[in-house]
């Protein structure tokens, strides 16, 4: 199985034509699919790059490759579902054959029929024989989509800019004067208004209910406007872990297992705010009118078998969605930090954690895209803006 | 002595035998009826919930529908306002009474022995203010929640367990596992049950009613895990003198609980001019509230939103404030009066803490002092006023306790009920309930032994074994009478049975025997009629002399005699069984 990565890690320049025959060849041999003609069109997995995707690669894509002979092709985009309809709207062929989403974008997508259905039936039960549907937690397989990790957005913050007391809760995020220095947030409307609410005293349970109405959002501006001047944007999921690290912000939002990975991999003094973390849901769905619907449920079939999950879980501090693969959890495969305890489902963590309602994420996209926008407009039209 | 425990040993056997079936059957009863009323409980807060939701009531629902603007403002107008046709039009068919049966009945059925309204009338009742709740109308959800432990308390009271005061205890039972349910608040639940309703303490009643309380927590809690309904962070009272401004803060609030009862009063007379049929009243009242909803959203439904917004600092300007208290304040007023089925005790809490945020924000400038934040006030004035309108200032204290496990909001807002509550009992009454009961004929301000004399009628107590006088007869003839059957006196009555007077022995005795009888007769004297009490019975009979007093019907034909020895004995029975309830151990 060396063979086919071999080839791929140095493609068809240093090889000779023969020799590239000959390993596709036995490659076929091995695992006795395709013709031997003309390889397998690679699957185009788009995906979230960095710390995950690297755990993704090694998790699934390279162990699908070497299993089935179909060669992974990662495609990175900011995770918007805006981004997939642009693909879409493209026209055929439509290149995207997997794409990993956030639940509340699966389920909108399916409804805007972005998303080709999914037979449950193509899960593999776990190794217990455990069928998939027991397996899976509650709520994670769903017309359109294979929910597959949990992961949380959380505050971290540099532990070199608080050399004293330490934030420990969300309302030290927008307290500046207790904890003065820059504040990185994702540019967009998901997560911070929770958090603003939130640092209100307004308990999780009760944050989409108050922020269903005017004022609510009303006042989760005025906590952002409170720290306006401090605010800096972030796109990619990388960039708030190289803000911190380089010292450009003392705190940002940003996704627990970049945290973890700058953290327990690399040795950067980054600390996770757990209170107040957004847990949310990846994904697995399919692009409507993928030209590679067989191999693409042939990857989520094999992405989401137990083994493959808890391999992942090893890489970065994501939670799986299967029980099985839970009960694997163990050491970082190249650390040996203990993973249980930087899981965003670590009981300590859950008690304040915020479940993000995904049916009103789902429905309320617009109008949080509109509110933000403008509210952005509104902050950079203000001279206190530098 | 071997006598002596020939006699005692039966005796003590079968009183063992009794009080162990006593227990267990008491302990069954409340488990059983706290389990029932628990359920429903959470069945009927998430059925409000779910039909908020369906109905895009909820902002909830609302704003996810945001995309669809005319769909909101269309469901704004017409949601209350078909709720309120169908409301109009259950009470109507289905409830035997003609309206919502409310707290006032529960207590009306334990404090008198009379006969509670039927299974169906409360069944329908539940329906009418799940529909009334459910499509958005600003009224309360505890009213139809105490109302639904009720029901199933006067289900097993009606089974034949023969266990002293059943239906009582039963009722309790129910009702105490609802609140504690509803407000995952079981000891408030408890002393509600005896405070409101059952109006005395006995360990017989207190034990399975907290069975019942127990048996709602675990069931809201550790079954259901119910989150709690109110957390408050609060860091505490930070200078002394604020009692003072809490103390003031109640006393206002009592005022505005008399506002409140007036305009609930006044509503109810102005429906009742409306010349409108009554079934088509609540779906007026759903109209105008549908209206004004489209300016001021918060008056929609329970507004657990809004609760949680007036405890936030800068959520609402002063005058948004004031708007929405008068608002409110209006329209449950409106929805209660024009018989949407719902309690007050909802929305009083809600007025109450916009009133105590208001109240907190204005302190500020009219005494220039620090004071420790909205939060305090806001709790205060909740409790403050919601405990003046019910009625119940323990459960109202205890309710804060449970709900925000702070002693020190408890010990602030406690120093504003009980201020709130003596002002409002001397200015309107115990509760609003109370002042509902006293307009039924029911008056339980002078205490509970008078309000039952009150209601206990000496009719029960008729005898028909009385000697007649016609009108015409001589008095030697019922002389002759009046010595045959052994009695002192007769009662005289015309052709038609008319009363016309009594005649006394010892006229008789003196008069003319060929004179006719009705010239010696006392015409004046006391009578009692079909509705008098045994408390009216009591006061006439001061100064009575003779054996028995005539009891007349509407026409003044005489039903039969209640003998004086009568009136005492229902007198002193009601006061004997009164205190033995609140005596009584297991």
């Amino acid at each position: 199985m060396r063979i086919w990565k071999s080839f791929m890690n140095f493609g068809g320049k240093k090889m000779k034509r023969r020799e590239v025959l000959l390993s596709l060849l036995m490659l076929l041999a091995c695992t006795g699919s395709g013709t031997a003609e003309e390889g397998p069109e690679p699957l185009t997995v788009v995906t979230w790059g960095g710390a995950y995707e690297a755990s993704q690669r090694a998790a699934y894509f390279e162990p699908f490759t070497e299993k089935t002979g179909i060669p992974v092709r990662a495609v990175q985009f900011d995770g918007s579902l805006a981004s997939l309809r642009r693909h879409l709207a493209a026209g055929p062929p439509v290149e995207w054959d997997v794409i990993d989403l956030i639940r509340s974008d699966a389920q909108a997508g399916c409804r805007e029929k972005l998303l080709e259905p999914i037979d449950p039936n193509l899960l593999e039960p776990a190794p217990d024989g455990t069928p998939a549907r027991d397996d899976f937690m509650d709520d994670t397989i769903t017309r359109c989509a294979i929910t597959q990790l949990v992961f949380s957005t959380v505050i971290a913050y540099n532990e070199k800019a608080f050399p004293g007391r330490k934030p420990r809760s969300i309302k030290d995020f927008f307290d500046l004067e207790a904890f003065p220095g820059k504040r990185a947030l994702r540019k967009a409307p998901v997560g911070l208004f929770e958090w603003a609410l939130m640092s209100y005293g307004v308990p999780r349970e009760q944050l989409y209910d108050l922020l269903s109405t005017e004022r609510g959002f009303t006042l989760a501006f005025r906590r952002l406007n409170g720290i306006r001047d401090q605010l800096v944007w972030w796109t990619g999921g990388q960039e708030p872990v190289d803000m911190l690290v380089s010292g450009e912000v003392a705190m940002a939002s940003g996704y627990n297992g970049r945290f973890f990975h700058a953290r327990a991999v690399e040795g950067e003094p980054i600390s996770v705010i757990w209170d107040g973390q957004l847990l949310g849901f990846n994904s697995w769905a399919i692009p409507m009118g993928t030209d590679q619907p067989d191999a693409a449920r042939e990857f989520i079939r094999f992405a989401t078998q137990t083994e493959r999950m808890a391999d992942q879980s090893s890489r970065i501090s994501y939670g799986p969605t299967r029980k099985s693969a839970q009960a694997h959890l163990g050491l970082h495969k190249d650390t040996g930090v203990p993973m249980r305890p930087h899981m965003p489902t670590a009981p300590d963590h859950l008690t304040s954690a915020i479940h993000r309602d995904h049916a009103w994420y789902a429905r309320t996209q617009a109008l949080r895209e509109r509110l933000f926008r403008r509210w952005l407009e509104s902050s950079e039209a203000t001279p206190s803006q530098p | 002595m071997d006598t002596l425990r020939a006699v005692m040993t039966p005796m003590d056997q079968v009183t063992i035998r009794q009080i162990i079936y006593r227990i267990l059957m008491v302990s069954l009863v409340a488990v059983v009826v706290g389990t029932a009323a628990s359920l429903a409980a959470i069945g009927f807060v998430d059925a409000i919930q779910w039909l908020n939701d369906r109905l895009l009531i909820s902002p909830y629902a609302r704003i996810q529908a945001e995309d669809r603007h005319w769909l909101v403002v269309a469901a704004t107008i017409a949601v209350p306002a078909v709720g309120g046709l169908l409301v109009g039009l259950i009470v109507r068919w289905l409830i035997k009474e003609g309206r919502g049966l409310a707290p006032p009945d529960a207590i009306l059925a334990v404090q008198t022995r009379r006969k509670a309204p039927t299974i169906r009338s409360g069944l329908a009742s539940t329906l009418a203010s799940l529909v009334s709740l459910g499509s958005g109308a600003s009224v309360g959800q505890y009213g139809p929640l105490v109302y639904l432990g009720t029901l199933f308390g006067t289900m097993v009271g009606r089974l034949r367990l023969r266990l002293p005061h059943q239906r009582s205890i039963a009722i309790g039972c129910g009702v105490a596992a609802a609140i504690s349910t509803a407000f995952n608040a079981p000891i408030a639940g408890l002393v509600f049950a005896h405070e409101v309703i059952l109006r005395h303490y006995s360990l017989r009643a207190f034990a399975p009613v907290t069975v019942a309380a127990a048996t709602g927590y675990v069931i809201a809690n550790v079954i259901f895990e119910r989150p709690p309904l109110f957390r408050v962070q609060f860091g505490g009272v930070e200078h002394s003198y604020e009692f003072l401004f809490f103390a003031l803060e109640g006393v206002i609030c009592a005022g505005l609980a008399w506002v409140f009862m007036r305009l609930l009063s006044l509503s109810g007379k102005l429906a009742a001019r409306t010349p409108v049929p009554v079934w088509l009243k609540p779906a007026v009242a759903g109209l105008v509230l549908g209206l004004v909803a489209l300016q001021v959203p918060e008056v929609l439904g329970i507004g657990q939103e809004t609760l949680r917004f007036a405890i936030i600092e800068d959520a609402f300007a002063i005058h948004e404030l004031a708007l929405i208290i008068v608002a409110k304040l209006a329209l449950t007023a409106l929805c209660v009066g024009f018989g949407f089925v719902g309690g007050v005790f909802s929305p009083a809490l809600l007025v109450g803490i916009l009133f105590g945020a208001f109240y907190g924000l204005i302190v500020p400038f009219v005494a220039p002092f620090p004071h420790s934040g909205v939060v305090v006030y806001a709790i205060c004035g909740m409790m403050a006023l919601a405990s003046s309108v019910i009625g119940a200032p323990l459960t109202t204290i205890l309710i804060v306790f449970e709900l925000t496990r702070s002693y020190d909001l408890t010990i602030a807002a406690m120093v504003a009920v009980v201020f709130s509550n003596l002002v409002s009992y001397r200015a309107v009454g115990r509760s609003l309930f109370d002042v509902q009961l006293k307009a039924r004929g029911f008056d339980l301000s002078l205490g509970r032994d008078r309000a039952i004399l009150q209601n206990h009628r000496v009719v029960h107590y008729l005898h028909a074994d009385y000697t007649t006088a016609r009108a015409g007869e001589s008095v030697g003839a019922v002389r002759h009478t009046l010595v045959a059957n052994g009695r002192a006196e007769a009662v005289l009555v015309d052709q038609s049975d008319v009363y016309q007077g009594m005649v006394h022995l010892q006229d008789l005795v003196e008069a003319d025997p060929e004179a006719p009888v009705e010239s010696i007769a006392h015409a004046t004297g006391v009578v009692f009629h079909e509705d008098t009490s045994v408390w009216e019975s009591m006061e006439m009979l001061r100064g009575f002399l003779g054996e028995a007093v005539p009891l007349l019907d509407r026409q003044s034909r005489v039903l039969g005699v209640v003998p004086e020895e009568a009136v005492i004995r229902a007198y002193l029975e009601i006061i004997h069984e009164l205190r033995r309830e609140e005596n009584e151990a297991a």
